[in-house]
């Protein structure tokens, strides 16, 4: 990529000096899970999501099973010889009874319930029935994701970034692109992961089961910013979220008061040949559509929140936030950010 | 310990030819470049499967004549190299040198024609998967006629001095086997470049 | 059952050793000394052990990358690595793990040990060994010294197109990373084609298959492995290699290329690979466990069909690399089923070590712990590799820590774990020194431990939603706690591994003095004398049964070849079922043309990497290199 990759992580902020207390907070965490668990599949928020969560219990009980198993056939076998009487081996038949059923039954089984559960799934999980009730094209970019709202001719409704909003208890059909390399859509408590492969159009079909706001994240090593390719998924009622959809769909308000007005000015001449504003000359396609930017609750691929202060500070230098993203840092003069800031908080 | 001897190889042959390593491993070594010919075959399927067209629009399958002369002359060379080696296996140095040459001349003619080939190919590789897959196959292909040349020109060489008899034959049985596989390798990768497009 | 072999022959001549005759054996097979001699030596040992060391010597580097790693995911937000050096890191530290330790660590062990437990003098291409060797040498070095100037390649350790592309990756990375990675394969090649007609051509009279040592079958089958899946990495690597020296368009979708060839290419080859790594050290399990429990292992026949089995399921796999890329679910769920299946021959193998095990006699040596390590970590991952297999549950997992978790489980649990245990079994013979036990269990504990405290958090840590390959992570998703567990864990691993490494150096001087057979085992290798002479056998044995060594000592004598000349290399060829004696092998001495012909050789792979003419002036120079170190030397000898 043209990237110029700084030296510099993110924000260079919590050192080494908080790692003793994590590591006595270690242990603690080990039992019990501090995260709020809004990206994990241990959390499922979907009947998707629910059945695959159901079937790693079961996995991980029955594994669980096999290892106590082989260890303590180990652990017996070897105390046995440990006397002083000599070698006391397993008769012959013994013998082939404990590797035919260890190593033949059980396994045969336990392909036998992979299998089976697996197909089982695979058809709940991988169910479209027709047609959906919302489509949305997700395309991975280097690294944010463009979503295009579309109606059910293909008609294009909106398009926004980074924030995809969804109807609770509703069938949504996510058709998954890339122009550039390959990225994979996930977000864990809806469902699993799908790739996005130039040249192909892959479907991913869920119902979200529970309103609530979910991380996904990009799990396809895609280059430098692979790391920080976030966004969310925003599950809401569907009332809600047809009003939200139909506030995506218009475009930008003009903007209020002189200085949010100079703001625009300032947008067009540095920001427009990347970002879209819709309803203002702000054609660009390389960065993400701003059009509804202030609606949005985090800033770069769900990598920061989207406050003033954050926001004027990855206008000024989005490379030590995202270092090789694709935007380039801009030194606004004071009041040309300001107004450049009036401005894009307007963009409700 | 009490050592005794049950085997005594004194007497044993040193060359053996065909059970000697060496045509195993040139055997095993067939085995990898046949892989690779395989990969090559699927790659070129897998895109053809891929694809709207096949060739590209506007693009003619490659003309069929002189190919199918390439096949004739392969084969053909096969059957001259095998007349070589019944001829070192009856010490007949006449009829090894004769095989030999005849051999390196059907394959030098196939060198000549491919080249003439790949100059009329309408495409390049850099236009599309197409001409790539297709370019690559050649040169592949082409590459490994050259260094069987070079190979029994070598052989040839230590023939003329008098290398080889029936006993010595080692390079000979060796350089035979690969030239089998090289040259019937031609058959899959005549039948995927210019039938596949046709009858697919 | 009885050791003895009823076919010892009571009326054959005794052979006694001639002093003037073992003088002119080892002046025959002495390999030549000197800064130039360094380049010259054919004899398996002596390229066997260049293997490993220097396989070991990657492993510590592309280690201490690993360690590396960790340090940056312990605190979210860190800046310890940029993202570009973070992904050349990880990059490197998987390929060179890989590529440069893993597979030619086991080639190294096959290569030492392999000939002298079939009773045989050397291998049957002592020179392209060598070859190997050096290309080996030279690829590795100019593959990890691309770290150290910048170069590295960034695109993972298997290097998806589009990513890979010029476009995407316009440095020179990728193309050392294709062209590296060809160079190391032919490496891995050469040795397989040796190891194969080896091992199916030179073993002593009387080895038929069904006698020859587990650790020999695992060799065969992993070099068939080699033989049928290296080849499709090669191809993909050519491909690449060609798509950004000269505009094919294989990857360019928009010219009609296919990004999903080059997965199904890698995995095609990627698949195999890991088991090519796990094979051979199950044979090393096999060994350790007959030695160590003092008798015959339990079920040598399920323990043969078992690996040629895993060889032959495992080309049929390498789909469930790729389930999250949208392939239509019929096809999936076949490779689901076959992926699962694979679960019975390993199982098979578990159960017959532990029947093996029970209620023996067993020395708890050094060797003998690491290899029970392996059965707790080695289940452990088996287990979650099971589990990957279904398909939805993978969807969740794939291309998360949980699935680095499963790699490293199997990956360090089933390989690593036994070919450390390999190294304390056979470092004896080798260096005719013992390693010293203390360290060695020191060494084990922590490396078993700190490998759980590394490696089991990042289960959860998958299930949780963390991605691999990021070089870093937004502070509060609750990764925090468990990152920084694994990180210490790795420092703890790290110390484990020193130890071994430290005890290797210092045992070398300081070892106790091991004797021809410290440990009572039962195969070839160990008649030998420590470190074994050039020749490596005095006589080559006479094989009655699957424990030769056993047999000669309980019966109290031993049958041998004679009739080898001791002036020049000679070595008895064997029918490939039976191992009846047919002719003799002639082998070259010393020579310097195998490291011309590689320099030659990678003058071209180097130079590709400026211009494609290199291509073909690399394969003509190592063309006439190779006629030039064929050539029969005047005068002809007339024998
Ligand atoms: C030595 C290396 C090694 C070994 C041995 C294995 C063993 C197995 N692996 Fe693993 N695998 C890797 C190395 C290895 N793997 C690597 C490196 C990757 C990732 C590559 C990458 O993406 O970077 C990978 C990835 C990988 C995937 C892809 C996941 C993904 O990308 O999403 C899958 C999917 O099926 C898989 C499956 C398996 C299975 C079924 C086994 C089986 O062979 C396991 C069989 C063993 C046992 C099951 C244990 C012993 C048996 C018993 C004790 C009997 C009782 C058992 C039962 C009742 C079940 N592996
Ligand atoms: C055999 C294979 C192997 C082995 C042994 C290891 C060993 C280790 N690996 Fe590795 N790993 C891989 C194969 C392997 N790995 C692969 C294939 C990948 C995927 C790459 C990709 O995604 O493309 C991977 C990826 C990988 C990741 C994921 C990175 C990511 O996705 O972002 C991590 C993170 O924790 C990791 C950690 C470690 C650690 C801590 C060790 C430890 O075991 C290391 C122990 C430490 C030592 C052995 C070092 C001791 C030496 C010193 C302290 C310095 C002395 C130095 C000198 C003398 C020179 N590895
Ligand atoms: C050279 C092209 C380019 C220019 C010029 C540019 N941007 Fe960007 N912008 C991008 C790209 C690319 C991203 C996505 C970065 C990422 O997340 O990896 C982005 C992201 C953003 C985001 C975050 C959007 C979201 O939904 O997360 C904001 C806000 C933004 N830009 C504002 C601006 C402003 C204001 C200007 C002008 C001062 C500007 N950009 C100029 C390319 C550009
Ligand atoms: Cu996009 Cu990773
Ligand atoms: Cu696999």
């Amino acid at each position: 990529m043209t990237a110029t990759p700084s030296p510099f992580g993110p924000s260079g902020r919590r050192r080494t000096a908080q790692a003793a207390a994590r590591l006595a907070a270690a242990g603690a965490l080990l039992a019990g899970c501090a995260s709020d668990g809004s990206q994990s599949a241990l959390n499922p928020k979907s009947p998707d999501a629910a059945l695959i969560a159901q079937l790693w219990w079961w996995f991980l009980g029955v594994s669980a099973v096999v290892l106590a198993v082989v260890v303590l056939v180990l652990a017996v076998g070897l105390l046995r010889g440990r006397g002083a009487q000599g070698a006391r081996p397993l008769p012959e038949s013994r013998r082939w009874a404990l590797v035919v059923s260890g190593g033949i039954v059980a396994p045969a089984v336990a392909i036998l319930g992979i299998v089976v559960s697996g197909l089982w799934i695979g058809r709940e999980t991988g169910a479209r029935p027709t047609p959906p009730d919302v489509t949305v094209e997700v395309a991975g970019k280097l690294w944010w994701w463009e979503v295009r709202y579309r109606d059910a001719q293909g008609g294009l409704i909106a398009t926004t970034a980074n924030e995809i909003h969804l109807p609770v208890g509703r069938m949504v059909r996510l058709l998954l692109l890339s122009d550039n390399v390959i990225h994979s859509f996930w977000v864990p408590n809806l469902d699993g992961k799908t790739d996005m492969i130039p040249g192909q159009v892959n479907e991913l079909w869920f119902a979200p089961g529970e309103a609530g706001t979910y991380r996904g994240q990009c799990a396809e090593l895609c280059g430098v910013q692979h790391a920080l390719m976030g966004f969310l998924v925003v599950a809401t009622e569907p009332a809600e979220f047809e009003a939200w959809l139909a506030h995506q769909a218009r475009p930008a308000a003009e903007p209020e008061g002189a200085l949010a007005r100079r703001g625009r000015e300032v947008f067009q001449q540095s920001c427009a040949r990347c970002h879209t504003v819709r309803g203002t000359a702000a054609r660009g396609g390389q960065g993400p559509d701003l059009t509804h930017l202030a609606g949005r609750r985090t800033l770069a691929a769900a990598t920061i929140p989207n406050t003033r202060g954050h926001l004027g500070g990855w206008i000024a230098d989005p490379q030590s936030i995202k270092p090789g993203n694709l935007m380039p840092g801009f030194a606004l003069d004071p009041p040309d950010l300001h107004a450049l800031l009036a401005y894009l908080e307007q963009l409700e | 310990m009490d050592t005794r001897s049950t085997v005594d190889v004194a007497g044993f042959s040193r060359f053996a030819a065909n059970r000697h390593p060496l045509w195993w491993g040139v055997l095993w070594l067939i085995m990898i470049e046949l892989t690779v010919v395989s990969a090559f075959i699927v790659s070129y399927f897998y895109l053809m499967r891929s694809a709207e067209a096949w060739p590209p629009a506007g693009i003619e399958p490659p003309p069929l004549l002189w190919p199918s002369v390439n096949l004739a002359l392969l084969l053909a060379s096969m059957v001259t190299m095998w007349w070589a080696s019944w001829g070192l296996n009856r010490d007949n140095r006449a009829v090894l040198i004769a095989g030999l040459s005849l051999s390196l001349l059907f394959h030098c003619t196939v060198l000549a024609l491919r080249w003439r080939e790949m100059q009329l190919f309408g495409f390049k590789w850099s236009d599309h998967a197409y001409g790539s897959i297709v370019w690559t196959i050649t040169g592949f292909h082409f590459t490994h006629i050259a260094s069987a040349i070079v190979g029994t020109a070598v052989v040839l060489v230590l023939a003329i001095r008098g290398y080889f008899n029936p006993e010595r034959q080692l390079a000979v049985v060796v350089d035979t086997l690969y030239w089998y596989f090289v040259s019937a390798a031609w058959v899959p990768f005549y039948l995927t470049l210019y039938w596949a497009p046709r009858l697919l | 059952m009885t050791l003895t072999d009823r076919t010892f022959d009571p009326g054959a001549p005794a052979v006694r050793d001639d002093p003037e005759e073992t003088r002119r054996l080892e002046e025959t097979w002495r390999s030549p000394s000197g800064p130039v001699g360094w380049f010259m030596p054919v004899n398996q040992r002596i390229i066997g052990r260049r293997f490993i060391v220097t396989a070991f010597v990657f492993f510590l580097l592309a280690g201490a990358l690993g360690l590396l790693i960790r340090l940056q995911l312990a605190v979210p937000e860190n800046s310890l690595l940029g993202p570009e050096l973070y992904n050349q890191i990880v990059t490197t530290h998987g390929t060179t793990m890989m590529f440069l330790f893993a597979i030619p660590v086991v080639e190294g062990f096959a290569i030492f040990m392999a000939p002298m437990m079939i009773g045989s003098r050397d291998m049957a291409f002592p020179r392209l060994n060598a070859f190997g060797y050096y290309v080996y040498l030279i690829g590795g070095v100019a593959f990890f010294g691309s770290l150290f100037v910048g170069l590295a390649p960034a695109a993972g350790w298997f290097n998806y197109v589009p990513l890979a592309n010029k476009e995407f990756s316009p440095g020179l990375g990728v193309g050392i990373w294709t062209t590296m990675i060809t160079f190391i394969e032919v490496s891995a090649l050469t040795a397989a084609v040796e190891l194969i007609v080896t091992i199916l051509k030179l073993r002593a009279p009387g080895m038929s298959l069904n006698r020859m040592p587990l650790f020999v079958w695992s060799v065969l089958v992993m070099a068939f492995m080699i033989l049928f899946a290296m080849p499709t990495i090669i191809v993909a690597s050519l491909l690449l290699i060609l798509d950004r020296l000269v505009d094919t368009k294989f990857f360019i979708v928009e010219a009609g290329g296919e990004p999903l060839l080059w997965q199904h290419l890698f995995w095609f080859f990627g698949h195999p690979e890991v088991y090519i790594i796990l094979v051979p050290a199950l044979g090393v399990i096999s060994s350790v466990i007959t030695t160590f429990t003092g008798r015959p292992i339990f079920g040598y026949t399920a323990l043969v069909v078992s690996l040629v089995a895993t060889g032959f399921i495992s080309f049929g796999l390498w789909v469930h690399h790729m389930f999250a890329t949208g392939l239509p679910q019929l096809g999936l769920s076949f490779f689901m089923a076959a992926s699962a299946m694979i679960a019975i021959p390993n199982g098979v193998q578990v159960f017959c070590w532990l029947a093996s095990l029970w209620g023996a006699k067993i020395r708890l040596a050094t060797p003998m712990l690491w290899v029970l390590g392996f059965f707790v970590i080695f289940v452990i991952g088996g287990l979650t590799g099971v589990m990957v297999a279904s398909i939805p549950f993978d969807l969740q997992v794939h291309g998360t820590f949980f699935l680095v978790a499963h790699f490293h489980y199997v990956l360090i649990g089933g390989a690593v774990f036994p070919l450390i245990g390999g190294l304390y079994y056979w470092y004896p013979k080798m260096t005719g020194r013992l390693m010293s036990e203390r360290l060695g269990k020191w060494s084990f504990w922590l490396a078993f431990l700190g490998f759980n405290l590394t490696f089991f958090p990042m289960h959860q840590l998958g299930m949780e939603g963390m991605p691999r390959r990021i070089y870093t992570y937004i502070d509060g998703l609750g990764w925090e706690g468990m990152n920084l567990l694994a990180t210490a864990g790795s420092v703890v691993l790290a110390l484990g591994f020193l130890l071994t490494a430290f005890n290797f150096w210092v045992s070398m001087r300081r070892g106790r003095p091991a004797g021809d057979d410290p440990w009572g085992a039962p195969t070839l290798e160990w008649r030998t004398s420590s470190p074994p002479a050039p020749y490596n056998h005095r006589h080559v044995a006479v094989v009655h049964g699957r424990y030769p060594l056993w047999q000669e000592r309980e019966a109290g004598r031993r049958e041998v070849v004679i009739g080898l000349r001791s002036d020049r290399r000679e070595m008895v060829v064997t029918s490939i079922l039976d191992a009846e004696p047919q002719s003799v092998q002639v082998l070259p001495g010393p020579t310097i043309w195998p490291f011309v012909s590689a320099v030659a050789a990678s003058t071209g792979f180097i130079g590709i990497l400026v211009s494609p003419i290199f291509f073909v002036i690399g394969f003509f120079l190592a063309f006439f290199s190779f006629v030039g170190w064929l050539w029969p030397r005047r005068p002809w000898r007339e024998d």
